[in-house]
């Protein structure tokens, strides 16, 4: 606070009252904004404020419309999570801290069978229990629920059937937790077992009995929850190709492995209102599906979330054991809480899917890609959870960052009598750009290219659209390839390291916040509303839905409020945990909290300025275009000594109204294609990542240990890097888990084998490599102040980048996620037979020498960097659109000028005999389309 | 039908008084004489700061120090600790003076959604309290039995490795977490009252 513009001549000494006092400035009692004993303005951070606006910050991509709002107050600065004194201090109330009168313990009684149908529950020896005081089965609770609004197929009890171990079949709640657990003895439950899926090919074909049936839309008997086809381009480029990749990938199912076990209390008010706590990142839907599941109008239900103790959108989907909380509370009176131990925590799951992918590439002569071709199958378990949007992300996201000549994807999500699968980190995109990317790596070796440089001659340059339709804003995927580049020393070592050593890389492409919200049509309600209420006082309380799990969403809301009024983050008051007091929000999912959310607040924020400058006005007598607003003061840009105390001008603001409140809203613009799905992976804009890993592989062993990783991410514009640093570390270790050691296991007999944190492997603190966070800053021109996603993205490229760095150090292409040493082994002895070697330590690692293409490429990438630049800071305005690399005219519709050019949504009936392993689920119909067949 | 005694099928243990310090002041519960520690502090004594994760002693959000050591509260009876002096995190601030732990956990990013960080803090000043000038192989060992699934433990060794700079006098502590500006309104003498409107 020192070297600032000093307000008080002479400074707030001690002044000698009339009386003989000595007192602080010129009053007795500092009434607020009178200086008191912090009487300094601190000064103006230049370095923090644009130099498009006369500060010293530099703005290599332009301007942005958020440029005026800044004030060099929070924004960019590294910042502690406003909520970390909570946190630090043990005093952060998470779900199963929240302890109210008169509580009751819940507990779940849970299938013991994989897939039987119910016959018969008799509870009367548990009613009858002393200390029992509610008791909840399916039958209390018939409607469906499900976090999409199109596959509503989960119940908060068994109804019928139950469709995994584990599944829930009834609850109780009871005076304590002893008693509660001796009641779910007492349950006699009469099942009828049927024939389990474990398989998800096995659900591709027809069942006795579907794990779910969705009437005349069932596909056949199968056990498809959902298939997608999607082509696009034109598949003639793919013939005769220079260099061609196929691969065939089993990844596992991981879990998010949060800290916070699941927990929930629900009480029901002496007016009859639900009140409800949980840990959740999208209270919004757990609102509704509780609306619909008690049968209760929402307005009489408050959803209170609680901390999140780490959610990676496992925390994402309303539970059943919310609804039972609440059924088990409206039926003892009196609060119930239910407390996952970690054992229900993986019957939950909601993980990622395991999935079975297959991927075929191609380049033509000129090293362009011509064609991606893309199978998915992932196993979804018992219920659709997001799997309808798991199932699109499984293709789409790999439309970007490179320019394709064709692309054809096709997916199929299957019930399996599993724990559910559902969205987790990275949501759908993670496990195919893993395939994408090594399949890139295997491409760059057949043609004799540096694999980065065959990117860095094929990315989509900003402001462009992708094949399939996807609008691309800022991109700033090319400094990250040429940071990682130059900060792992790339060019001296790839494929010059000995034995054991490799160097890998991996690129990732992201969406920053869906472009359509679940639930509702776009045209008639915003994505994200903030409420800011400034009252005399002076301090700012904002009201915001968006649910801070960790990440630092409120943060970054109390930073940008803090930015536009030029107050102290101190002075900003967050209040984002009760749905009674919240505007409605989505809820965070799919990396959208800080765009939508913190475009919002600016809105909001603007609006208070405005009041506040135009008091300003009325004192100081100069137009705000002319006034300077910084840290808690408001002065004559041209003489700072002519100001007015924000409080002052608060006050006059006040005169005729009070309180200052103000509403900001986000609404995604109109974007997209009108195909069928084209809305699945739209986005207001795009992050993008590229890693460098460096692994030693022990060749006698199979142990691999990544040691440093170089992690550039294109954030936008960082808001808080401490926070982006965080979230791309944080994501190198949680991706480090995927590749490397974390996999539900599910033995030969369907049951999970490891549902503890002592055999799921998370890494620990000797697994983690050294991890080089590098923050790209393109600037996106829609992001509040250009900022986009950070939290999902940076997961991506660390999977490819590992694997490509493993073949690097031994020259083998593993393809079976995760790299566990008898994996690693197992290929290494495979290549010691196909090399005749005994010993493991005389395999050679791969070398490389470039070929003819290598000088094009880069020639090719020089000429990309300054069209890129020149369209990133908008002077180049023309239309660029996918498949202006293979020389088509992009101010025509490409169907009309290329022969072949296709957009397809279901295939053609001679594409049926070529389809890939999930692409089979085409060769079924519908139930609606097979007439009398069925 | 509310009942408070228990079926014949349920092991009843006797209750007995349970006795420690807990940081700092003595405490005297009712606890079933084979009671976890885990579930006296949490459910008994009402330091909810001391967090379940896994039960099993896999991810020690639930460490506490036990007369300066760290320990495990899911895995430890509370009869086996009986009389001893336990710090929970709770107990690591001196008032509104947050441990330099605390604060630079806060603000070198070692906390992210902040469930685990109960457990790493007391872990890590229990490594303090033996070693200010830790290499970070030795921070890397101490917490090795905490588990982080947010921050990827590079900025919670940061957070240790600052704090154990504070605690050597290498750096200044953090100001105490109230009331960081003490008046937040500053302004400059008497301000010129214009009509609205005058131009110049």
């Amino acid at each position: 606070m020192s070297g600032g513009y000093r307000q008080q001549p002479g400074g707030a000494g001690k002044i000698t009252r009339k009386d003989g006092k000595r007192v602080a400035g010129k009053q007795a009692f500092p009434p607020p904004g009178s200086g008191g004993s912090n009487p300094t303005m601190a000064p103006r951070d230049l370095d923090f404020i644009p130099e498009m606006v006369g500060g010293k910050e530099a703005q290599p991509a332009g301007a942005h419309v958020h440029d005026r709002a800044r004030t060099g107050t929070s924004v960019g600065k590294p910042t502690a999570l406003v909520d970390s004194n909570a946190k630090v201090t043990g005093q952060a109330w998470y779900g199963d801290d929240v302890r109210l009168a008169n509580e009751v313990i819940g507990k779940i009684l849970r299938s013991p069978h994989h897939y039987a149908r119910i016959k018969s529950i008799d509870t009367s020896k548990v009613e009858a229990l002393p200390g029992v005081l509610a008791v909840a089965t399916g039958a209390d609770s018939p409607h469906q629920f499900g976090v999409l609004p199109v596959t509503k197929d989960e119940h908060a009890m068994a109804v019928e059937k139950v469709r995994h171990v584990g599944d829930l079949v009834a609850s109780v709640a009871a005076v304590d937790e002893a008693t509660a657990m001796a009641a779910l003895n007492l349950f006699e439950v009469e099942y009828e077992v049927l024939e389990p899926v474990f398989d998800p090919k096995k659900g591709l074909e027809d069942a006795d009995e579907p794990i779910h049936w969705r009437g005349k839309y069932h596909l056949a008997r199968t056990n498809v929850q959902k298939r997608v086809f999607q082509e696009f381009g034109d598949r003639s480029l793919v013939e005769k190709p220079l260099a061609s990749s196929h691969g065939k990938w089993k990844m596992a199912g991981v879990h998010h492995g949060f800290t916070e076990p699941h927990a929930v209390v629900a009480h029901w008010d002496p007016n009859g209102r639900l009140q409800l706590y949980t840990p959740q990142q999208v209270p919004h839907y757990t609102h509704r599906a509780l609306a619909t599941v008690l049968d209760v109008p929402m307005h009489q239900i408050n959803v209170i979330r609680t901390f999140v103790g780490g959610g990676f959108g496992g925390k994402s989907d309303p539970f059943p054991h919310e609804m039972c909380a609440a059924i088990l509370a409206r039926k003892s009176g009196r609060p119930v809480r239910i407390t996952f131990d970690r054992e229900e925590v993986y019957w939950i799951n909601r993980g990622r899917h395991p999935s079975h992918i297959e991927v075929k590439m191609t380049a033509d002569e000129e090293a362009r890609i011509s064609g991606f071709d893309i199978d998915a199958l992932i196993d979804g378990g018992g219920f659709a959870s997001f799997g309808h949007v798991t199932s699109y992300y499984n293709g789409v996201l790999a439309t970007a960052p490179y320019e394709l000549g064709s692309f054809h994807y096709t997916g199929a999500r299957v019930w399996t009598n599993k724990p559910a699968s559902g969205a987790m980190r990275g949501h759908g995109a993670v496990n195919t750009r893993c395939a994408v990317e090594v399949g890139l790596d295997e491409m760059s070796e057949q043609m004799q290219v540096d694999p980065i440089d065959l990117r860095l001659a094929n990315l989509l340059p900003p402001h462009s659209r992708t094949i399939s339709g996807f609008r691309i804003t800022s991109n700033g995927m090319r400094e990250a390839l040429e940071k990682v580049r130059e900060g792992s020393e790339w060019d001296n070592k790839f494929r010059q390291m000995p034995l054991g050593k490799g160097l890998g890389i991996g690129c990732g492409f992201f969406i920053s916040g869906s472009g359509l919200p679940i639930h509702w049509d776009p045209n008639r309600f915003p994505h994200a509303t903030v409420h800011i209420q400034v009252d005399m006082d002076g301090g700012v309380t904002v009201h915001t839905g968006a649910a801070d799990i960790g990440q630092g969403s409120t943060t970054a809301v109390a930073q940008v409020v803090s930015e536009v009024l030029a107050l102290p983050l101190e002075m900003i008051h967050v209040r984002s945990h009760e749905s009674d007091t919240s505007p409605v929000d989505l809820g965070s999912y799919s990396s959208r909290v800080t765009f939508m959310n913190a475009n919002a607040a600016i809105r909001a924020a603007l609006e208070i300025r405005e009041q506040i400058l135009a008091a300003a006005w009325e004192i100081l007598g100069y137009h705000p275009n002319n006034l300077v607003l910084n840290d808690r003061r408001i002065y004559y840009k041209h003489d700072p000594a002519i100001g007015v105390s924000y409080l002052k001008a608060l006050h006059k603001a006040q005169e005729d109204k009070g309180a200052l409140i103000a509403s900001g809203a986000y609404r995604s613009p109109p974007m997209g294609g009108v195909h069928k799905g084209a809305a699945a992976g739209l986005a207001p804009a795009y992050s993008f990542s590229a890693y460098v890993a460096e692994v030693d592989v022990d060749v006698e062993t199979g142990i691999i240990k990544c040691t440093k990783v170089w992690a550039a991410h294109d954030c936008g514009k960082a808001l808080n890097p401490l926070a982006v640093k965080g979230q791309i570390i944080g994501s190198c270790h949680m991706g480090l888990g995927q590749v490397l050691s974390e996999k539900m296991v599910y033995g030969r007999t369907g049951h999970l084998q490891n549902p503890n944190l002592l055999e799921y492997k998370i890494p620990s603190v000797h697994e983690m490599p050294h991890v080089v966070p590098i923050i790209i800053e393109s600037c996106d021109p829609e992001g509040p102040f250009g900022a986009k996603e950070a939290g999902e993205g940076p997961l991506l490229p660390i999977l490819p980048a590992v694997v490509n760095a493993v073949y690097d150090a031994i020259g083998i292409r593993l393809r079976d996620l995760p790299l566990t040493p008898d994996v690693v082994f197992k290929g290494i002895e495979k290549a010691m037979k196909a090399a005749g070697a005994d010993d493991p330590l005389d395999l050679k690692s791969p070398r490389v020498t470039h070929g003819d293409l290598q000088p094009v490429l880069v020639k090719r990438a020089a000429e990309h960097k300054t069209r890129d630049q020149a369209r990133q800071r908008s002077e180049d305005t023309s239309q660029y659109v996918n498949g202006v690399l293979f020389g088509f005219d992009p101010n025509i519709p490409l169907e009309d000028q290329v022969e072949g050019w296709r957009t397809a949504t279901e295939p053609d009936p001679e594409q049926l005999a070529e389809l890939g392993l999930a692409g089979k689920a085409w060769l079924k119909k519908e139930q609606r389309h097979m007439g009398g067949d069925e | 039908m509310v009942g408070t005694e228990h079926v014949e099928m349920i092991p009843v243990a006797k209750k007995e008084i349970w006795s420690a310090k807990v940081n700092g002041r003595p405490v005297e519960v009712l606890a079933p004489s084979n009671a976890i520690l885990l579930d006296v502090l949490r459910d008994k004594v009402g330091t909810l700061g001391v967090k379940r994760g896994c039960d099993l002693g896999t991810c020690g959000c639930c460490t506490v120090m036990i007369d300066g050591t760290p320990r495990i509260s899911c895995l430890c009876l509370a009869g086996q600790v009986e009389g001893t002096s336990i710090v929970t995190v709770e107990g690591l601030a001196d008032g509104a003076h947050l441990a330099p732990i605390q604060s630079c956990f806060a603000e070198h990013g070692g906390s992210q959604c902040g469930f685990c960080t109960p457990g790493f803090l007391v872990t890590a000043q229990a490594l303090l309290n033996e070693n200010s000038a830790p290499t970070d192989q030795e921070v890397a060992q101490a917490i090795e039995g905490n588990l982080c699934r947010c921050t990827g433990y590079q900025q919670i060794v940061e957070s240790i490795q600052a704090a154990a700079a504070i605690h050597r006098g290498e750096a200044e502590p953090a100001a105490p977490a109230s009331n960081p500006h003490p008046d937040p309104h500053p302004s400059g003498p008497e301000e010129p009252q214009m009509p609205p409107g005058h131009a110049r």
